[in-house]
């Protein structure tokens, strides 16, 4: 094939360079991976998850390693809105990158006010609501469980957030993802995102402890990517089929181009990148350059070509 | 930048039964490390182990750069087998080190592999002309021995062995000796304890950091380095804050990111809220934690 391959994407209401988007909780704010590269180079870049007020987040332990995988339960530190909008938002903006800002509140009305102060801010070109986050004791897990919360989160954040799109991030921790999914469509989604992390638990045997403070954790890592897939494959029909507006953004296990491809195939319009961002910090970048050497490989012109391509 | 580097194995021996030297070929990173800072290392490529691993610096020599670990999970054994000329992934230095800036009279502390990043002090220290104690405490005679070696290794004018009542003395000694020209005698000296008495002191390490803080002196120790497991760090923070001297410790926490990003690898820190240990950390001013909370 001559030429690079096209590796825009259009997602969710932007334009993006590339697919590969750095997912929430994984990469700060953005800042702590300029000394490794330029966040230009990614698609996009998701903020750790902000709440209406600083949290200080679970004692440690909060982090355990598992085979090909690993728990976290953080417990959605972060340093409240005010401070991300005085401290990180104004280097964020000055970044030629989409900078998406996950939102953690604990009732519908908290959704409706963040989303209402980052709406339309330099910097802030859309906005992620996290329901899903099995970490926090009261919180969103029960959103996110049930299409009916799900949709009224959704739908008082994109009241509030005017031009700003809205994505949606889902949790696989639920028989099934598809009516949730609708009901984020339904109620205005631009983008839904999915998976979050497996709920999952590690024990210590020799001190009969769990690992983490927190008991749960939420599963990361390669060892989750069969769970994603499924879960992107198995949304994309009806959500296609019922709201074609709506993209589907693909994560879980993803550590390389290939990774990133089949997420695309399985009907994703483009993927975040996490865990692997633990294994080497520029992760990011080369699983989207990795990308690119895939549709040169295989002969794909247009990286979106890819998109809901499966052969079954 | 930070350059993610590979850098190629030349040395990788037993020191003792489980504790291994790693040394790698990596002038970038082994110019800028300094004590206490710590670099993150892929074991092994792909997702077993998944996660890249802190671990501190030992030392520099020349372009390369010395790890001291000890076997302890799937990633050290693996680590364990890596012989010369393989290459591995990692990129540092990474967080805060001891800062050995204002100290005229530094006691190191070490607790078992403590001795790590407290030998490259020492040899930081040595090189400054500073007339440091080190404090070592481990199990048993066995345990200590290859660690002490390390200690030995890294020493221009090498360590001697002393007791607790020329401990006590030693500053006092060790300043007139210094204002002098370096006459080439050791500039460390070092006590040893060992849980079992098989060498040195029978007990803990902090029986020694006690006797050498509590004599009144007056030329008292101005600066108290740490590292070693969490009760031992809590036990020197509580002597110096009663002596009132200045307290560094170097902590550890299971850490994901390594650059400040996840606030995986937090302790608690006085006054509320947590410290990340790879970033504000990993040595901190003991009145810095909230040892309560360890």
């Amino acid at each position: 094939m001559s030429g690079k391959p096209d590796m825009r994407v259009s997602l969710g209401g932007l334009e993006l360079k590339n697919p590969v988007i750095a997912a929430s909780g994984t990469f700060g704010y953005g800042r702590e991976y300029s000394p490794f590269f330029d966040p230009a180079r990614l698609g996009g870049l998701v903020v750790k998850g902000i709440s209406l007020k600083p949290r200080e987040g679970n004692p440690p332990p909060r982090i355990a390693e598992t085979a090909g995988g690993m728990l976290n339960a953080i417990g959605l530190a972060n340093l409240g809105v005010e401070a991300f909008i005085a401290e990180k938002l104004p280097w964020l903006a000055r970044q030629d990158t989409a900078v998406v800002v996950n939102l953690y509140a604990e009732s519908v009305d908290e959704f409706g006010e963040l989303a209402g102060r980052l709406a339309g801010l330099d910097g802030v070109a859309a906005l992620e609501l996290n329901v899903s986050c099995p970490n926090v004791k009261a919180g969103g897990m029960a959103f996110g469980c049930d299409p009916g919360p799900v949709g009224q989160v959704t739908q008082a954040a994109v009241e509030a957030a005017g031009d700003t799109p809205v994505w949606v991030k889902l949790t696989p921790n639920v028989a099934d993802p598809v009516p949730v999914a609708l009901a984020a469509a339904q109620a205005g989604a631009r983008a839904v995102c999915l998976i979050n992390t497996l709920l999952g638990m590690a024990i210590d045997a020799r001190t009969r402890k769990p690992v983490l403070a927190n008991v749960f954790g939420g599963l990361s890592g390669p060892a989750i990517k069969p769970v994603g897939l499924r879960m992107v494959w198995q949304v994309r029909g009806t959500l296609a089929a019922q709201h074609p507006g709506v993209d589907l953004v693909g994560m879980g296990g993803i550590a390389s181009g290939v990774d990133a491809a089949e997420y695309m195939l399985a009907g994703a319009t483009a993927v975040q990148v996490g865990t692997a961002s633990f294994s080497r910090p520029d992760a990011c970048l080369m699983i989207a350059q990795e990308l690119g050497q895939f549709c040169a490989e295989e002969s794909v012109a247009r990286v979106s070509d890819l998109t809901g391509g499966l052969n079954t | 930048m930070t350059t993610i580097v590979k850098a190629k194995v030349v040395g990788n021996q037993a020191v003792r039964p489980e504790v291994f030297l790693l040394t790698l070929e990596t002038p970038e990173i082994a110019a800028a490390a300094r004590p206490g800072q710590f670099v993150m290392l892929k074991v092994a490529p792909g997702p077993d182990p998944l996660l890249a691993r802190p671990f501190s610096v030992h030392g520099t020599d020349g372009g390369k750069l010395l790890i001291l670990y000890q076997v302890r999970g799937k990633g050290t054994r693996l680590l364990a087998e890596a012989e010369p000329g393989l290459e591995l992934t990692l990129w540092g230095p990474q967080g805060r080190g001891f800062d050995l800036g204002g100290a005229k009279r530094p006691i190191l502390v070490a607790g078992g592999m403590g001795m790590a990043p407290l030998a490259f002090a020492a040899k930081v220290l040595e090189e400054r002309a500073i007339p440091s104690l080190f404090l070592n405490g481990g199990a048993n005679q066995e345990s200590i021995r290859g660690l002490e070696d390390r200690l030995e290794a890294m020493l221009v004018a090498g360590i001697e062995r002393g007791s607790v009542e020329r401990l006590r003395s030693f500053f006092a000694a060790k300043t007139k000796a210094a204002e002098t020209s370096f006459s080439g005698a050791p500039r460390i000296i070092l006590g040893t304890s060992t849980e079992d008495g098989s060498f040195g002191h029978k007990g803990l390490v902090t029986d020694l950091l006690e006797e050498s803080l509590s004599a009144s002196q007056d030329l008292q120790p101005d600066l108290v380095l740490s590292c070693g497991p969490l009760p031992m760090l809590k036990a020197v923070a509580r002597i110096c804050a009663k002596q009132k001297v200045a307290s560094q410790v170097s902590l550890e926490a299971p850490m994901a990111c390594g650059v400040g990003a996840c606030q995986g690898c937090v302790q608690p820190a006085a006054g509320g809220g947590y410290l990340r240990v790879c970033q504000e950390g990993p040595v901190l001013d003991a009145a810095q934690v909230d040892w309560e909370r360890v």
